[in-house]
């Protein structure tokens, strides 16, 4: 029931409110015994550091320790990560690009690849002496088969 | 010895005067058992006061205080300051006794604890055992158990605002925070509370 404000406090002041506040009032003296205290400390803290031991941080409670504000204020959490994705993208583009341009298997070449001449030499083949590839057997006669000689002259062994 | 629960005379220590609970949250977080144990100083007076009374029981009230501690340790991590560490610890403690009574099913014999011998000094006992006071006839221990009898037959939402206010000095706005209720909500709950109170109380005085 309340007073005619309506207010709870108000009424709260009538004796028989009185005398219970002084009943509350009397179990400020309650008090529990001082040894049984302590070791209820000490247990606590024991059980704390077992607690502690045992406990293995996840990657969540790491990030909660030492970057609170990307849990408290998730709107910010996910910008940091769309511009920590967007900065991996970039990079990821960039590598990829270094890595076209300064391997020898990818070089871009404008024209022929050209290859260095000493590269295809062997070393073991004998050099002939240079003749021409085509002799005709009767240069100077007329009537002219055409026949042409066609083959290699090499030296004796 | 006296009044080593209430809060009105346990200040907590504010800058200047040791360091503060932000800081000793953050030592805490950061791996700092002394940190921790430095909380676990300065609040355990105040959590054994709070289970002790909405359970009637000094074993029970024990128990419940290092499951609050211990829970609040390992809950230390998501903790992000959003309210006080105060007002989280006391809704841990509020949470896991209102759960431990249900698991018990509420039958539970009363253990108290003892009364000071200061108590004689003080002028509210001499008034209500002066000539004329209703309980001049009751020993104090008859009171205490019939107190804390009528304590127990509360529900536990209005024994969790009567405890944290008429006993501990909470502010009806820290109270509002711990329950999460509207201050209004809580006022109303303390206000239906006492009257119950009262009606159990005049009954015995009769």
């Amino acid at each position: 029931m309340m007073d005619r404000n309506n207010n709870p406090e108000t009424a709260a002041e009538d004796p028989a409110d009185a005398l219970l506040r002084q009943l509350f009032h009397l179990k400020v003296y309650e008090n529990p015994d001082a040894a049984r205290m302590i070791r209820n400390k000490q247990n606590i803290m024991r059980r704390v550091r077992e607690a502690s031991s045992r406990k293995h941080w996840s990657l969540a409670d790491l990030l909660e320790v030492n970057i609170p504000w990307f849990f408290t204020e998730p709107k910010y959490g996910i910008a940091a990560l769309f511009v920590v994705f967007a900065g991996l993208q970039y990079l990821g583009i960039n590598s990829r690009n270094a890595s076209q341009s300064h391997t020898g298997i990818y070089t871009v070449a404008d024209g022929m690849v050209a290859f260095e001449q000493h590269t295809a030499v062997s070393t073991n083949t004998i050099s002939y002496p240079k003749l021409p590839d085509n002799l005709s057997l009767f240069p100077d006669q007329q009537g002219d088969s055409g026949v042409k000689f066609v083959g290699r002259i090499e030296p004796k062994k | 010895m006296a009044g080593s629960l209430n809060p009105k005379t346990e200040e907590i220590p504010k800058e200047g005067n040791g360091p503060t609970d932000e800081e000793l949250v953050l030592k805490s977080q950061q791996g700092d058992m002394c940190a921790f144990d430095e909380l676990v100083e300065r609040y355990h007076g105040k959590i054994y006061g709070l289970t002790y009374n909405m359970t009637s029981n000094r074993e029970d009230a024990e128990d419940l205080t290092q499951e609050v501690f211990v829970k609040a340790f390992e809950a230390l991590p998501r903790f992000r300051s959003k309210s006080s560490f105060y007002t989280w610890l006391y809704r841990i403690a509020v949470n896991k006794t209102i759960n431990y009574r249900k698991k018990r099913n509420r039958k539970r014999a009363l253990s108290l604890d003892q009364f000071d011998q200061e108590i004689k000094a003080d002028e509210t006992y001499h008034d209500l055992t002066a000539k004329g006071s209703p309980l001049r006839n009751i020993s104090l221990s008859e009171l205490q158990e019939k107190l804390n009898e009528a304590l127990q037959h509360l529900s536990e939402k209005h024994r969790t605002v009567v405890v944290m206010h008429d006993m501990q000095g909470v502010p009806h706005d820290e109270i509002a925070k711990v329950v999460k209720a509207s201050v209004g909500t809580v006022r109303s709950r303390l206000f239906y509370a006492r009257r119950q109170m009262q009606a159990e109380l005049t009954e015995f005085m009769k």
